[in-house]
């Protein structure tokens, strides 16, 4: 199950991340880190990107990184 | 001198600080080979602040990070700054334990810390300091709180002297979180229940499916209005009207005795090029502090995030957007603000593409060719060129993506902020300094190419003469065969398009000089309706006006504005023969 499988305002626990390594290594940086609460807060009007809450701070993220995320139920 | 770096994440209230520490003893440049402000201020005599880009961690990928290490390598650095938000310290003491590797004193500012009591989050600042080893200070830098301590230890020197002592060593990113989690377990204590914010109650509203396009264009269409119709474009229109009326006249009169020659170098080439750099300054003025107000009140990176889906197909992040826009307005405004982007590629692409929108200068040109060859079409004539102008910009945009920029581009993550009322302060600043550099960097180029061309259209080999006789008619005559495929090779044109480059409204203005009294009957003879039309696709997609070269200049520097002012020539001719053979068919 990956970020984009969850609904606006549902949460899960981050299992790990894939995909290009310099978006990895912020995200990890930003305390992405797996066992973490992640929230979907919502997504933006066209659907991309979505915003996620971690650490109690929002960022948006297009779907194509979130895709890579991978999340297990809390 | 005791140099102090001043770090911190984005958005926790580092500019605040910054100003508020250094007033307006600040000096602005650019860090060597990137486009990224490189800010720099002083406390007293003694005391230096440098004030590093806002950035998360210091082992990532961006240029700012690396500018950052470099800086605190070989900066000669005696203290670090860091400050956080104090609401936010399990995510901001991740730089603070970074900083730590480089083995200099810190001064860590829990700033915001108003905020964060009012949330009910209690901070042992002791604990803190001695868990983290270094020197924690509770602040507001809005509300002035805590900042007489800071500036007590800054003038300690026994505070630099104190042995740093790091014995941190961490593996990963898992390891560093832990050990912050087990730090604020014994530091901080906060409520359990969650309150729903301010922040959370904005966004339900500003980022609503059906609302979020309208607010953000009514906003993108207030900052517009502001800029060119209610306030820095009259300001600009009464300067020049100042100049033109009332000071011209006035230089005239005590000239009456002077040679034609004289009175035109005053009037006309320095007095002319005077105006044409202030009448800039009120519109920039009035953009920067528009933009300036989006930017602190949390607003811009909600409007990069709705605008992310369509921008991102030209390879721009949803911010670039708005310096589109004002590219309508005016193109060097525009290209100055593309400095606000993320991206070292996003400022660059954004910049590449801005002139191609049609400015408000282009218009007094589209209606004069479109009322005399195109009667009662006029609407649709210009509305056209508009479109081709976005479409040209969209084209390129999406060329210049797959080609130069390359692989440049940067993971797309942005921070939506919490909303907060901007500091009165940091706008002034922010916007004086806009114009401050407009006025101190670009005025001498914009200000010298203006009599270099006044001196080429009012002097031939022999001395004082006519346009049609001046060394710019025979550069115009000696590069009309360029035009003649797009089927407006008069000479007379030529030097239109030479003299647009001062600012495009004076296309029109030198033909009325060259092609005499009866302009609008004399054209038609110059023209058809077809070469007419390529001729405004040329006008429309021609390198803007000296002021937007040297502000490319400015902000990206020369080989940015040679590129710039070649792609833009060779798309302009293509497209204007393009134009020209499609409209022999119609």
């Amino acid at each position: 199950m990956s970020l984009n499988d969850l609904k606006s305002g549902e949460s899960a626990l981050i299992e790990h991340i894939e995909g290009d390594m310099r978006l990895v290594k912020r995200l990890m940086a930003l305390g992405y880190i797996s066992g973490t609460k992640v929230t979907v807060k919502g997504s933006a009007p066209l659907g991309d990107p979505i915003i996620i809450k971690v650490r109690g701070s929002e960022f948006a993220l297009r779907r194509k990184d979130a895709k890579n995320i991978y999340v297990m139920e809390a | 001198m005791i140099t102090a770096a001043l770090l911190g994440n984005p958005n926790v209230g580092k500019t605040t600080l910054f100003n508020l520490l250094t007033g307006s003893n600040q000096y602005v440049g650019n860090w060597a080979g990137v486009t990224i402000e490189k800010k720099e201020g002083y406390i007293g005599k003694n005391i230096k602040i440098v004030d590093l880009p806002g950035i998360y961690a210091m082992d990532t990928f961006s240029n700012e990070e690396k500018i950052s290490k470099q800086f605190l390598i070989n900066g000669n650095v005696n203290v670090i700054i860091n400050i956080v938000d104090a609401s936010e310290l399990n995510r901001n003491l991740y730089l603070t334990l970074q900083l730590k590797q480089f083995n200099k004193p810190i001064i860590l500012l829990l700033n915001m810390i108003d905020v964060a009591e009012h949330r009910g989050i209690n901070i042992d600042c002791k604990k803190l300091s001695q868990m983290l080893g270094v020197t924690a200070i509770p602040i507001s830098a809005s509300k002035k709180i805590g900042i007489g301590k800071l500036l007590e230890l800054l003038n300690n020197s026994d505070f630099f002297n104190a042995p740093v002592d790091n014995n941190f060593h961490f593996d990963n990113e898992k390891e560093m979180y832990s050990f912050i989690e087990n730090i604020l377990k014994e530091c901080v204590s906060e409520p359990k229940s969650h309150v729903v914010t301010t922040t959370e109650k904005i966004d339900k509203i500003v980022l609503n499916k059906y609302l979020a396009y309208p607010i953000f264009f009514a906003i993108l269409y207030i900052i517009f209005k502001f800029t060119f119709n209610w306030v820095g474009q009259p300001l600009s229109d009464l300067f020049s009207d100042f100049i033109q009326n009332i000071f011209t006249p006035f230089v005239l009169k005590l000239l009456a005795n002077s040679d034609a020659w004289f009175k035109s170098l005053i009037t006309e080439g320095i007095i002319g090029g005077v105006g044409a750099v202030i009448v800039f300054l009120p519109v920039i003025l009035a953009l920067f502090l528009g933009i300036s107000f989006l930017e602190d009140c949390g607003y811009m990176a909600r409007a990069a995030f709705i605008m992310d889906k369509l921008m991102r197909k030209m390879g721009l992040s949803g911010k670039a957007f708005i310096p589109l826009v004002i590219g309508f307005g005016c193109s060097v405004p525009a290209i100055m603000s593309t400095r606000t982007l993320e991206s070292e590629k996003d400022r660059k692409l954004a910049a590449l593409i801005v002139p191609l929108m049609s400015c408000n200068a282009r218009l007094p040109v589209y209606v004069l060719l479109s009322s005399v060859f195109f009667p009662g079409k006029q609407m649709l004539v210009i509305f056209s060129l508009y479109l081709l102008g976005i479409a040209s910009a969209f084209f390129i945009g999406l060329l210049f993506n797959k080609t130069i920029f390359k692989n440049k581009d940067e993971p797309f993550i942005i921070e939506l902020p919490e909303y907060k009322m901007p500091e009165f302060k940091n706008l002034m600043l922010h916007t004086w300094r806009k114009g401050e550099s407009f006025l101190k960097k670009m005025s001498t180029i914009i200000f010298s190419a203006s009599i270099v061309v006044w001196l080429l259209s009012n002097f031939n080999f022999s001395g004082f003469s006519n346009i049609d006789n001046s060394l710019l008619s025979y550069i115009g005559r000696f590069i009309s065969p360029i035009f003649k495929p797009l089927g407006y090779g008069s000479w007379q044109n030529s030097v239109a398009i030479l003299t647009g480059i001062i600012a495009k409204e004076v296309v029109v203005g030198t033909m009325g000089v060259l092609y005499g009294q009866n302009l609008r009957g004399v054209i038609l003879n110059y023209f058809t309706p077809a070469s007419a039309y390529a001729f405004l696709v040329f006008v429309l997609l021609y390198t803007p006006c000296i002021s937007t070269i040297a502000t490319i200049r400015k902000e990206y520097g020369k080989r940015m504005m040679f590129f710039s002012v070649s792609y833009q020539v060779v798309l302009a001719w293509i497209a204007s023969f393009a134009a020209f053979n499609i409209g022999k068919l119609l």
